[in-house]
């Protein structure tokens, strides 16, 4: 006899059940790989191709054919190409190269270094001007005074165009919910698509230079700058709005007087967060001729050099640091809406004029002199801190052997190899088999949909096998990486003390661009799968615990005041009132560390971590595998979405309303 | 009641959210409960039908609890919401069928409006808050200074025009709301919960402020409340909603001594009724054992006020309405009222 029981009955055994069915299919699972181990894993070795593969590289031969008469090229690309160019040049002569006949740029590094000060002075304070020139300066220390200068410029003409662009998109997405629908599934894209699949692609179309790095760049930055507006303008409260619709304002008048002005904060963080990632963009675009510290960093990753790749490093967090905290300082001073005193005004007026005055006196030096035009040779401090380095690095592989190849080897033997024939060395059937099904469980049918369509995607791409490496390491990298992070949050989420000591080390740690992670990585782990890893650990520690943090953070307080006065321990209230008021968070975390891991295991390609992401550096440099490059490229974008989607569609079922 | 000396004129207003607002208004779904009409179409009727006028010069009271429809009612009145259906004249011209431009006209010269958040600029001074529905009006700087000035000093902020909303308190942010409605010389100012946000004492305060200018200027007002003390305080007439509907109308007095139904009565409960019924409400006709004392009280004397003279009388006192007797009370009469009784 069947009875249909309540829903109410039924669902916590369900809970039990689900997790019950991923143990056991797990355990099917193992066992199976286990038995089929090593056939029909679809390997491809590295330097052949497929069908398919040499059909896109055949394609990429032809676009590039067709470069100067293509109607295309000739009324698109190109004359895109040329004016993105013309505008980067203009900002790089201003500071960085020669500027037409002379032998150096508009500007001398005294000059610089003063308008840098004179900038930052106008839109915060003295202290934070001081730090800019000082951290600028560290840069031409560190012999790199020219390639920083032309990473400032290149960021500076991305930014620029992506403001452009993006604050008005964001505005309109702002104010009409059409526009928002229309833009969201590019921005939601646009979020989880990993560094290293369009430069390649652009590459193609606007040639390898400084245009195509500075489009790349924008392609990163501009959903930054319209998701932050859109979101400043919906941000405004409803009253004010509603105040000036009813005293009789046009539309532009309500967006002037009104809705700008009081979300200027937001689009002023909207602003610092796109700087933030055009910089740490245009490092990456080296790759495609980003001209500038990318460059440096690059060539000591290829040359597996520790030292001189640090000095480049240490160059852009100087850089990072110095943008981040000068924009930010911005905002500070926006806290407030009343503007300052009148005295204060007038001491401010003072200093600018002073201040002026010196940077004029500054730019006219730099113009005249020799000493004031090319930064002093005298000071460099770059083979100090390379041979240091290396010293450094020695004297920890040998002496905390433990923390670094003891710590490779324990994940490598114990979780990454064990993962990694599950997935890549067991016939590729069984595997889209399982996915498909702990998707199932996991998201529901339409997750399971959606992989499965997407797995079979990959495979017909004919680089399953490199994928299923990728994967592997950006599962353990985010188990790792989850659990240190949750760890961390919760404490974060717990103590205020604890969440002001580490909020700068967690600001810094979003900000700074992945690829400099990679080198101290380098350093202490060598090139291997476990470097690529560990990199990815570093790089989305801080996104997870600021997450989970700050679900954690958000549990209400009665919540927390009954469980105590219920007589919970502390143990008790974090696992049974805490962590599950914050799942929604938790995974919300796991889907950020997913993404950010996958974007930084790719660049592991470069440290010996194989998978797509050395194909498709590979790609870039051996013409006969840029087809090869071009699909894996393509391979880390379905294996993104599939990983988003299984995600998004998790955290949906997981937050519906309980009956 | 409509006529054409009314300074605004409502009919049959609908807003309804859903699906297919339209197609409700006008069926017979129209007339279901708001529960089952959304059960039934999807659809949520917030105003339902609501009809009624406003005299110049009137403060009229629109009360209910949060979720009745009032708030959303006032918005359709001067358009911040689009009303599904229905007409509000005002001055012979129907708002609803203003186009975007008239419509902005008469926003900015014809009615304004006082909100519940205040709704002030963070980043204007309180004389450019004050001033700004006559700077998107295109008027100089230094006439609407002018004339900014003069409703601070009407509203009691002199020293503050300089200042920012954030520097002032609660009730004084809201007296800056006050002088903006106030600053166009508007004909109508809708007032929409404009305490609810504020201290009780400080309520207080600001309820008489707004008593005061209204006597000084006598202009008509749409006020919106769910408190009714608030409603008795600063109201000519009241209308009570209740989701979407209004189910009753009138003046503090009929709505006491006569509420519609038990929602109404529920809601007039605590209300002392001495303090607001007359004692023409009490008035009754001589028993047979009784005689009269000669003296007389007027019939509108709030009971309240008439407790000392019919107490001293020592007997039943006659009520004197337009000069004819209409009955008499005596001081059982009173207590029965004062102590609570439910003869009223």
């Amino acid at each position: 006899m069947s009875v249909r029981t309540e829903p109410s009955l039924t669902s916590a055994p369900r809970r039990i059940k689900r997790s019950w069915l991923l143990a056991s299919l797990f355990l099917a699972w193992l066992v199976l790989a286990r038995i089929t181990k090593g056939k029909a894993t679809l390997e491809l070795p590295v330097p052949e191709n497929t069908a398919f593969t040499t059909w896109v590289g055949d394609i990429a031969d032809s676009i590039r054919g067709n470069r100067s008469d293509g109607a295309a090229f000739k009324y698109f690309f190109n004359p895109v190409r040329e004016f993105i160019d013309g505008f980067v040049n203009v900002i790089r002569e201003l500071i960085a190269i020669p500027n037409g006949n002379s032998s150096i740029p508009v500007l001398g590094w005294l000059g610089v270094l003063a308008l840098i000060g004179f900038i930052v002075y106008s839109i915060s304070h003295i202290r934070m001007a001081i730090a800019a020139v000082s951290l600028t300066f560290a840069c031409g220390a560190l012999g790199l005074w020219t390639d920083s200068m032309d990473t400032l410029a290149m960021t500076l003409a991305a930014v620029i165009l992506s403001l452009a662009i993006g604050i008005p998109v964001g505005i309109w997405a702002g104010l009409s919910d059409r526009a928002l629908k229309a833009v969201t599934p590019i921005l939601d894209l646009a979020q989880i698509l990993p560094t290293l699949v369009y430069l390649a692609p652009l590459a193609l179309f606007f040639l390898i230079g400084p245009a195509s790095a500075t489009i790349a760049t924008m392609v990163y930055s501009i959903p930054i700058a319209v998701r932050l507006t859109a979101f400043g303008i919906r941000g405004v409260a409803t009253s004010p709005v509603e105040a000036g619709t009813s005293m009789g304002t046009t539309k532009v008048q309500l967006l002037k007087k009104v809705q700008l002005p009081m979300a200027s904060r937001t689009i002023i963080l909207g602003i610092n967060q796109t700087v933030m990632a055009a910089l740490s963009f245009v490092v990456i675009a080296a790759l495609i001729g980003a001209p500038g510290l990318g460059k440096p960093v690059v060539e000591a990753l290829i040359i597996r050099n520790v030292g001189e790749g640090f000095v480049a490093g240490l160059a852009v967090v100087l850089i990072a640091i110095m943008l981040d905290r000068s924009t930010s300082a911005a905002i500070q001073e926006e806290t407030s809406f009343v503007p300052p005193s009148q005295a204060d005004r007038k001491r401010r007026k003072f200093g600018l004029t002073i201040f002026g005055a010196l940077t004029l006196v500054s730019i006219v030096l730099s113009r005249q002199l020799a000493w004031a035009a090319y930064f002093p040779e005298q000071i460099d401090i770059s083979k100090l801190v390379a041979q240091s380095t290396d010293a450094f690095v020695v004297w920890v592989t040998e002496n905390l052997q433990i923390l670094t190849s003891g710590l490779s080897k324990v994940v490598t033997v114990g979780v990454l190899n064990p993962l990694e024939s599950l997935l890549s060395y067991s016939p590729w059937f069984l595997t889209v088999t399982m996915i498909t099904l702990i998707s199932l469980i996991l998201g529901g049918v339409r997750s399971a949909f959606v992989s499965f369509v997407l797995l079979l995607a990959i495979v017909a791409s004919g680089l399953w096998f490199d994928t299923m490496i990728t994967f592997t390491q950006t599962i353990v990298a985010t188990l790792l990486t989850m659990a240190v992070g949750v760890v961390v949050g919760v404490w974060v989420g717990r103590s205020t003390r604890a969440e002001r000591a580490l909020r700068p080390i967690l600001d810094a740690g979003q900000t700074l661009p992945a690829f400099v992670y990679l080198i101290p990585m380098l350093g202490f782990f060598g090139p291997s799968r476990f470097t690529a890893i560990a990199t990815g650990i570093v790089y989305s520690i801080p996104i997870v615990v600021k997450i989970v943090g700050q679900g954690i953070r958000e549990v209400p307080v009665n919540m927390i005041e009954a469980a105590t006065s219920a007589g919970s321990t502390k143990w008790q209230l974090i696992t049974k009132v805490q962590l599950p008021a914050a799942k929604k968070s938790l995974l919300l975390a796991t889907n950020q560390g997913l993404i950010f891991v996958l974007a930084v295991v790719v660049i592991g390609g470069f440290v010996g971590a194989g998978g797509l992401g050395y194909l498709v550096i590979l790609g870039g440099s051996k013409p006969q595998l840029q087809g090869k490059g071009l699909v894996a490229g393509f391979s880390i974008l379905l294996l993104g979405v599939m990983i988003d989607r299984i995600a998004q569609y998790t955290v949906a079922r997981n937050s519906a309303p309980k009956h | 009641m409509s006529n054409n000396s009314s300074a605004i004129s409502v009919k049959n207003l609908w807003q309804v959210f859903g699906p297919n607002p339209d197609k409700i208004v006008g069926s017979p779904d129209a007339k279901l409960p708001r529960a089952e009409l959304r059960e039934k179409t999807g659809n949520t009727a917030a105003v339902q039908d609501v009809s009624f006028d406003v005299a110049p010069g009137e403060v009229f009271v629109v009360m209910g609890l949060s979720g009745s429809g009032k708030s959303t009612l006032v918005r359709c009145l001067t358009r911040l919401i689009e009303p599904t259906s229905g007409s509000v004249v005002m001055n012979g011209e129907d708002v609803l069928k203003a186009s975007e431009a008239r419509l902005r006209e008469l926003r900015r010269t014809k009615f304004s409006m006082v909100f519940q958040n205040f709704g002030l600029l963070p980043h204007r001074k309180v004389i450019d808050n004050i001033a700004f529905a006559l700077e998107v009006n295109g008027i100089k700087k230094e006439q609407r200074h002018a004339r900014a000035n003069e409703v601070i000093e009407l509203v009691g902020l002199q020293g503050f025009a300089q200042a920012y909303p954030e520097q002032l308190s609660g009730g004084m942010q809201q007296r800056v709301g006050l002088a903006r409605a106030l600053a166009v010389d508007p004909e109508v100012m809708f007032l929409d919960e404009p305490f609810s946000a504020l201290d009780p004492l400080i309520r207080r305060d600001m309820q008489t402020e707004v008593m005061r200018l209204h006597k000084e200027l006598g202009k008509t007002m749409v006020f919106i409340t769910h408190d009714l003390a608030e409603a008795l305080k600063v109201g000519n007439r009241i209308a009570i909603m209740r989701d979407g509907a209004v189910v009753q109308m009138g003046t503090a007095e009929e709505l006491i001594a006569n509420p519609a139904d038990a929602y109404v009565e529920d809601f007039t409960r605590d209300v002392p009724k001495s303090h607001v019924l007359t004692v023409r409400t009490i008035a009754r006709p001589l028993a047979d054992t009784e005689t009269a004392t000669g003296r007389t009280i007027p019939a509108n004397t709030i009971i309240r006020d008439a407790t000392a003279a019919v107490l001293d009388a020592n007997g039943p006192v006659g009520v004197v309405e337009n000069g004819n007797l209409i009955g008499y009370v005596k001081s059982r009469d009173i207590l029965q009222v004062v102590g609570g009784g439910n003869q009223a």
